[in-house]
């Protein structure tokens, strides 16, 4: 046969394809307006999906941190109050030292100031030892146990370790969590290592009874609380430094946070409008191209022929 | 001579139904992809008897002749060529997309990143137990999810071993089928029905066999076709009357590979050769999988060895197993994460020994980064296979509407044929009518 002609099941077989084609396209689209993703797998666009990854992970991530910051902001915050309580319980100290000091006062209220420290004495230890948010020693350093101890006689002593840990709260950076109680509570006066304990216990101890000369006990222990109350005061600057670095990183989490989502949606999420428009253009064509394919397939020889 | 008309009007009847028969054949097996339309070839028949230099010529009238097939050898050959490129890249492509949708869906980076997480959470506060059991859960689901992925992958390449091994058998049937179709062409007459029926046959053979492996058909001068599989070494299958058998065998590892006859071959193209590239695939995703889940164990277990627990007790491994497949959390208790470094003591909320840990995890060359290296150079290669079989799609439907072209039936010639044929078939039996009335005529003389 010499002639060639147009096989009317290649018509077919080609009308069919391309209407399978425009049916696929029309599912694509439709599923990534239903999902609102663009990527159903990664082989629909293997950069954008390794892209994705990088940002899920460092959402993930990033998500971890800020919950580490705010609990850290938390921590730092419970101590930065317990150490403004104990920096006004040693002035009220100092107050007391100074009444006790300058005015003649008799015995009797000698003792009562006496008890008085004995009171801020204790409030102090208690304070000193006092848990976060998360019930765990605010100045322990690294331990979990209570910060200080006090033995039968009285006496109070670190039971912590001299560093603390820092935290994670953005990639490559770390903040201590708190501050270690030596460098809040202890200090050298004179040249020897004491702690505001053992200045407030003493002075408690001297004007509770047993001093021949009260007032010059307390006009002695005034050194020893201004230097409990400069150390206080320098932990208490340190926290709020802190504070304000936690401050800062958990302002650029946020905007981390929301530079992270705006790659995402540029990266995975379905373009609606354009999505809607391509859909539109897929079903106009589909419907073109199935009433095309009713007009000529209807165009037979065998019709025409009576 | 009267009585000439009538047999000259009857071979034209016979002729012109020849024609119609072949003609509704055509239009019968217009929807058959295997059919390539017939055609009549008509003889003049004259009659010459000779007496020494006289000779008389009587008209016969006409002689059907031979039954041909529309047939072209190069196109077919196109069709077979492109459908064969195109079968290869698409058997590869989807074998591999499964293996991406299992690695994908097992969820694998998702749960590495879901244990660093919880890792770095619980750095904010080592020794709070539910920050604990997060992080000694997400290990334990980053296993699950392991040995989910290595199941998952397992499937998708015993399935695809399982279509190998059908296509092989697809192969031998074919082979067979072709043996037995060159059996009976070299007993089919030329010009018949029957040949031209083989013929189909024969070409169908051929297309099924070029789709699942790369082939190299030899058609002889009798229309039989020996086959050789195209490859490394080329391996004859078909040899007129005689077929070989193709076996496949797989590795350990779930790579596969080809034999004729016990002489092995690497298949140079075709479904089958699409698959077991992509069994080969598979096996690298499964090693590069086990790798990851073993550089997994590694670093996690020895830092837990650097470090000591809750208890200040020296830390026990993390995970145990080699693989992917037995990747399982040993660990008994969330206190025995291995936070602190070597020498604190109990209760210790130093968080150094985590730190180096989760350094190691995020590290370029760490489990995080290594997945997702998996993860795109799998999808990178499923994208290309995926325009690779778009490419060759295109050109294996032009080759098919090529060759429907040449061989196929198209209803509108079919149509006007018959329009010609029964009009001749008409014109034939007004012959025989007149030659008829010229008898009637004769004999009614007085």
């Amino acid at each position: 046969m010499s002639f060639v002609s147009n096989s009317t099941g290649s018509f077919f077989t080609r009308s069919l394809a391309q209407m399978a084609d425009l049916r696929g396209a029309i599912e694509r689209t439709q599923t990534q307006i239903a999902t609102g993703q663009r990527i159903a797998r990664g082989s629909d666009d293997p950069a954008a999906a390794a892209q994705l990854r990088d940002v899920q992970r460092r959402t993930a991530l990033a998500d971890a941190e800020s919950d580490n910051a705010a609990q850290l902001g938390q921590e730092l915050g419970a101590a930065s109050d317990e150490l403004e309580a104990v920096t006004a319980l040693l002035q009220r100290a100092r107050e007391l030292a100074v009444q006790a000091a300058s005015e003649p006062s008799g015995p009797d209220a000698h003792r009562a100031i006496g008890i008085e420290l004995e009171q801020l004495s204790q409030e102090l230890f208690a304070r000193a030892n006092a848990a976060g948010p998360g019930g765990t020693p605010l100045f322990a350093g690294l331990a979990s146990g209570p910060a200080f101890t006090r033995d039968a006689g009285g006496v109070v002593s670190y039971a912590g370790t001299p560093g603390s840990a820092a935290v994670t709260v953005a990639p490559g950076t770390a903040i201590e969590r708190g501050l270690p109680g030596d460098a809040v509570f202890t200090f050298e006066l004179g040249g020897a290592p004491t702690s505001a304990f053992a200045v407030l216990g003493g002075l408690a101890a001297v004007l509770a009874g047993g001093a021949p000369d009260p007032a010059e006990a307390a006009r002695g222990a005034l050194a020893g609380l201004d230097a409990a109350l400069d150390t206080a005061g320098r932990a208490q600057t340190i926290l709020g430094t802190r504070m304000a670095w936690v401050d800062q990183v958990q302002q650029q989490q946020a905007e981390r946070g929301i530079a992270l989502a705006e790659r995402r949606s540029r990266l995975g999420d379905t373009d609606i409008a354009e999505a809607i428009a391509r859909l539109q253009q897929s079903l106009t064509a589909l419907e073109a191209s199935q009433a095309a394919f009713a007009r000529v397939s209807a165009l037979t020889l065998f019709d025409a022929l009576r | 001579m009267p009585t000439a008309i009538f047999s000259i009007g009857r071979s034209g009847l016979g002729a012109t139904r020849a024609s119609l028969e072949l003609t509704a054949q055509n239009i019968a097996n217009a929807a058959n992809a295997d059919y390539a339309r017939r055609s009549l070839t008509q003889g003049e028949l004259v009659l010459t008897g000779s007496i020494g230099i006289n000779a008389v010529d009587a008209l016969g009238g006409v002689r059907p002749g031979a039954i041909t097939r529309a047939e072209s050898a190069l196109v077919q050959r196109q069709a077979r060529d492109a459908s064969s490129a195109l079968a290869a890249a698409d058997a590869e492509y989807i074998a591999l997309r499964e293996a991406e949708t299992a690695l994908e869906g097992a969820g694998l980076f998702g749960a590495l990143v879901g244990f660093e997480a919880a890792l770095t959470g619980l750095a904010a506060d080592p020794l709070e137990p539910a920050l604990r059991i997060a992080a000694l859960e997400g290990a334990r689901q980053l296993a699950g999810n392991f040995r989910l992925a290595d199941e998952t992958l397992a499937g998708a390449r015993s399935r695809v071993q399982d279509e190998a091994s059908a296509a092989v058998s697809e192969v031998n049937a074919l082979a067979q089928e072709l043996a037995a179709v060159n059996r009976d062409l070299v007993g089919a007459r030329e010009g018949t029905a029957g040949r031209a029926a083989l013929l189909d046959a024969r070409d169908k053979a051929l297309r099924g066999l070029a789709e699942q492996l790369a082939i190299t058909p030899v058609i002889n001068a009798n229309g039989t076709a020996d086959v050789a599989i195209a490859g490394t070494p080329p391996t004859p299958l078909v040899s007129g009357p005689s077929a070989q058998s193709l076996a496949i065998s797989f590795a350990a590892e779930g790579t596969a590979s080809l034999a004729v006859g016990g002489a092995g071959l690497i298949l140079a193209g075709g479904a089958i050769a699409g698959r077991i590239d992509a069994l080969t695939g598979i096996a690298g995703l499964q090693t590069e999988l086990d790798g990851l889940a073993a550089g997994l164990i590694a670093i996690a277990n020895s830092a837990q060895a650097a470090g000591v627990d809750a208890d200040g007790a020296p830390g026990l491994p993390l995970f145990a197993g080699t693989g992917a497949g037995d990747l399982e959390v040993t660990l008994g208790s969330a206190q025995g994460l291995a936070t602190a470094p070597a020498g604190a003591p109990a209760g210790s909320r130093d968080s150094a020994n985590l730190a180096a840990l989760l350094a190691d995890l995020g590290a370029p060359t760490g489990p995080a980064a290594l997945a997702d290296a998996l993860l795109l150079g799998l999808s990178s290669r499923v994208a290309a296979l995926d325009i690779r079989r778009d490419g060759l799609g295109v050109v294996a439907a032009s080759a098919e509407a090529e060759l429907l072209r040449e061989t196929g039936v198209d209803l509108d010639v079919e149509a006007a044929n018959l329009v010609r044929l029964q009009q001749a078939f008409e014109a034939n039996s007004r012959v025989i009518q007149v030659a008829a009335d010229i008898f009637d005529t004769l004999l009614g003389l007085r």
